[in-house]
């Protein structure tokens, strides 16, 4: 068997307990020690830019927001922001400030899902439910505004679609008092528990030099001390008045080493961050319009009118996000949509940080840069080995089928004609 | 005594302890779950587990090493549940019980672990490989200071001159704690602590489940393992953890409550055998069910590191003091 | 990093390269304009216009994206130069259109070893070649994947679907 080399292969993925979404690796193992790492993706892949060829742009839109379900603000809040830019459409202050509080509570929530999550990557399961019960907090918040604790529906074109009512405002008040209150705690369970330290501490490594050169985004960035933060260096919306700034472990009083330990302390540090923005956005924000386009016929009119190219960009929980968006004048869909999400861009960061790492330290290190794979993949099936791309309609067409297949299979009496 | 009497008395403490090792992990369970601030399951999930694993297909792998893969939990489970044999339970004595059994459960108490181990070789995944190679390790770096522990007590009897050389029944008989002086004393509490360590390690729970490391090789020895095969060592486990609760139980607290409650006779035992158990919970609680509740995972080096190196010198320290003591008291 | 040095380092590195400022206003209170460079760039321009990017700050790729013209393949190279310096990123993107018979481009990867993946994906996707890039393999779609799925004169997606049309109506 293996033991006949020093060197075999162990797989983790495509499904696997360590990994959250499918992604395969093939390490190269000699001993306990990782010397090599294969990364294939696309097991989430569903053609969604494709599909988005075949929709107009409100329907894109809803589609977007469907790209994952954790980052289902900032998908919308970047795709509207392309559009807005290829149609010239003006957003109105207060939609501005309330897109960056949206996109803030998204990034607690899922600043606090990844913490959970690399705990329980760890074997500290307590720590990981005692983090998702408190994450419910936000949730509520998000459920309080949109209706919905995941896929919102909040960025339009122009605007967005909820306000946040003066009733509310105690009501994200007494979240962003309650994460206050919570966030020594949850600094203290984190980065002062001895046998966290002793799994985060120096275990896969991210040199600024290799961050850098392999474009590492977001808090996989920021690890490695690298101050970028799309918000601080590329204003948008409000983000530029706001003076946000890139928050590296040495605002916690430590030199960046890039270990997992960093990423924990850069993604506990901005949910702080966070709370502060939307402390700010929730006093500073004026009166107004929300929408520029109330009327959805009146916008979808528009924006079949409109020609011209833009590009959105956005910092994600996980990093930049960036869209592109072709339109042209007579199409209702878009020519060209191009989505590209932050672990597209961290994808590359997975292989220097596995390098010469223990067996042990792989779900952790595959957790640390917190990927979202389906982000990243955007149909295909795989059947009797002949791969197709499905469109919509035909999985539609097909799901019908099943669904007409299994009662008829389901049903003692055979269905004849028009009644049961 | 007679051999009927005999075959009866092993049947209940067979029996017992496997029932009482499905209640004590129920309650784990449960108790871990409300500190994890979870409902958490029933407390007898652990019946309805085992009930369920025997009605399934027990799936051999076709690249495992067939009867190897099918001998080792029968083996696992034979072994762990003779150590009970070899406990003494409260006022009762042991079943099984001679000069040098406490060596004997050493062994014993070892040979589940190498059974995993060669399942999981067995079982021809790369993933079971890893958790087997991490198993070896992981018996080999908590041995020494385990060994250390129960040695270092029985012999300190021994040379007090305490019934048969190196037996459980001895010490469980005589507890240490007032007939050593206090160099003896700190020596055998310091054994005491290195004990408490190794219980978790020796039944592979957090921080020392790597063999199984769910999230790193999915269950690791157990992939592959399913149905029957599942059932038995899950019952294996139940019982090993009622063993070493019990070891740990009998070296430093073989205590009844009996005397000071002014019973004797059939009530005495009971309330005795029950304190037993109460303190057989408490070891596990303690040892098993707080300690995986407030940790992560460890890495195998790093037990291995600390075991061999810290550990170890804890216990060695121990143990010395118990030599010193010897040379002072006599 | 501002528009006009940026500007300037391709106009050294792509002589007679005409290079388009959008400036996007962005704020509320403050407005200011984040400058967004556009440019057309031959194909023989590209690498050297990454390397004198490079040369002028730390230098970042978002992504890729790219079309079927019709005649053509079109890619888009969107960078940002000045990567990491707080509210002085530039966006640039190079536009580099090549034709479907002779679909190679020069890979970046040398420069910057992180477009590695976008240029693999458009590999997959839209049937162009990069001359240099450390590895060609798949890293969305299956290996024996058929067909270009964004190439809009692909018979071998037209045929995926009439595949799986052809299946349902043998299996529904």
């Amino acid at each position: 068997m293996a033991e006949t080399q020093n060197v075999y292969e162990i797989p983790i993925g495509p499904i696997h307990p360590a990994l959250k979404e499918p992604i395969r690796f093939t390490f190269r193992v000699e001993g306990e020690r990782i010397r090599g790492v294969d990364i294939r993706a696309g097991f989430a892949h569903r053609g969604i830019e494709f599909m988005a060829m075949k929709r107009n742009l409100i329907q894109t839109l809803y589609l977007s927001e469907r790209i994952c379900g954790i980052c289902s603000i900032s998908h919308p809040i970047t795709i509207t922001l392309a559009v807005e830019r290829a149609a010239g459409i003006e957003v109105p202050p207060r939609a501005q400030y309330l897109r960056v509080i949206y996109s803030e509570l998204e990034r607690i929530h899922s600043h606090l899902l990844w913490a959970g999550v690399a705990a329980h990557e760890l074997g500290f399961d307590t720590l990981l439910h005692l983090t998702w019960k408190v994450r419910e907090q936000v949730l509520d918040l998000l459920e309080e505004l949109s209706g919905n604790r995941i896929d919102y529906a909040l960025p339009i074109y122009g605007g967005v679609r909820r306000d946040v009512a003066p009733e509310q405002i105690p009501k994200v008040e007494a979240m962003v008092r309650y994460y206050r209150g919570l966030l020594d705690e949850l600094l203290d369970a984190f980065l002062r528990d001895p046998s966290v330290e002793a799994r985060t501490r120096n275990v896969g490594i991210l040199t600024p030099k290799e961050a850098d050169s392999l474009c590492a985004v977001g808090p996989t960035a920021r690890a490695s001390g690298l101050s970028k933060d799309v918000r601080q260096d590329r204003p948008y919306l409000v983000y530029g008045e706001l003076g946000v700034k890139a928050i590296t472990p040495r605002d916690y009083g430590l030199e960046p080493r890039g270990d997992v330990y960093d990423k924990a302390v850069v993604r506990l540090l901005e949910v702080a961050q966070s709370l502060d923005l939307i402390e700010t956005c929730l006093y500073e924000m004026p009166e107004g319009e929300i929408t520029s386009f109330p009327k959805i016929p009146a916008l979808l009119a528009f924006l079949k009118k409109a020609e011209g190219e833009g590009l959105g960009w956005h910092e994600a929980p996980r990093g930049e996000v960036i869209h592109y968006i072709r339109l042209e004048a007579g199409v209702e869909e878009p020519i060209v949509w191009k989505v590209k999400a932050p672990t597209y861009s961290n994808l590359m960061s997975w292989v220097p940080m596995f390098r010469d790492q223990e067996v042990a330290d792989i779900p952790i290190i595959a957790a640390s840069i917190d990927p979202c794979m389906c982000c990243m993949d955007r149909v295909h099936v795989v059947r009797d080995g002949s791969p197709g791309t499905v469109l919509k309609e035909e999985l539609l067409r097909l799901s019908r089928a099943k669904t007409d297949r299994v009662t008829r299979h389901l049903s003692p009496v055979p269905r004849h004609g028009g009644g049961l | 005594m007679t051999a009927l009497h005999l075959v009866w008395q092993a049947a209940a403490v067979l029996v017992g302890g496997g029932l009482l090792g499905l209640v004590y992990k129920g309650f784990d369970r449960k108790l871990a779950a409300r500190m994890q601030s979870r409902i958490g399951p029933p407390l007898r999930q652990p019946f309805l587990d085992v009930g369920k694993l025997l009605v399934k297909e027990s799936i051999v792998p076709k690249d495992a090493v067939g009867w190897l893969f099918k001998a080792m939990p029968f083996l696992a489970v034979i072994a762990s549940f003779t150590v009970l044999l070899y406990l003494p339970w409260g006022p009762f004595p042991a079943i099984l019980r001679s000069g040098g059994d406490a060596i004997l459960v050493l062994y014993l108490l070892a040979v589940p672990a190498v059974a995993m181990a060669l399942g999981g070789f067995a079982s021809g995944s790369p993933l079971a490989t890893v958790g087997a190679q991490r198993e070896i390790v992981m018996l080999m770096s908590y041995e020494f200071p385990l060994a250390v522990a129960v040695v270092g007590v029985v012999w300190r009897l021994a040379t007090l001159g305490g019934g048969p050389a190196f037996s459980l029944g001895a010490i469980a008989a005589a507890p240490l704690w007032t007939m050593v002086g206090p160099l003896g004393v700190i020596g055998l509490a310091i054994l005491a602590a290195c004990l408490l360590i190794v219980t978790p390690a020796e039944l592979s729970k957090i921080p020392f489940d790597i063999p199984e490391a769910e999230t790193e090789i999915a269950g690791g020895l157990m992939v592959e393992y399913s149905g029957t095969y599942l059932a038995l060592f899950y019952l294996a486990d139940a019982a090993k953890t009622i063993a070493m609760a019990a070891l740990v139980v009998t070296l430093f607290a073989p205590y009844g409550i009996a005397g000071l409650l002014g019973l004797s006779g059939a009530g005495g035992q009971a309330v005795d055998l029950l304190f037993h158990l109460v303190k057989i919970f408490v070891v596990m609680f303690a040892a098993v069910t707080t300690v995986r509740v407030a940790m992560a995972r460890l890495k195998i080096d790093q037990v291995a590191r600390g075991f061999w190196l810290q550990i170890t010198a804890v216990a060695v320290a121990g143990l010395v003091l118990l030599v010193l003591d010897r040379m002072v008291v006599g | 990093m501002t528009a006009d040095q940026v500007k300037k380092a391709l106009a050294s590195a792509v002589p007679g390269l005409e290079v388009e400022l959008r400036p996007r206003p962005v704020g509320v209170r403050t407005r200011v304009e984040v400058p967004e460079l556009w440019a057309e760039i031959p194909r023989e321009g590209l690498v050297p216009a990454v390397a004198a990017l490079k040369a002028a700050g730390p230098l970042h790729i978002s992504v890729i994206s790219g079309r079927d013209t019709g005649e053509g393949i079109e890619l888009l190279y969107h960078f940002a130069a000045g990567y990491g310096t707080p509210g002085g990123e530039v966006t640039v993107t190079l536009r580099v259109t090549v034709s479907k018979a002779d679909p190679v481009l020069p890979s970046i990867c040398g420069l910057l070893p992180g477009s590695e993946t976008a240029e693999r994906e458009k590999i997959e996707f839209l049937g162009v070649e990069f001359t240099g890039i450390p590895s060609t393999a798949h890293v969305f779609l299956p290996d024996d994947f058929p067909g270009y799925p964004w190439r809009k004169d692909d018979p071998e997606t037209a045929k995926l679907v009439n595949r799986l049309v052809e299946w349902e109506g043998k299996n529904g």
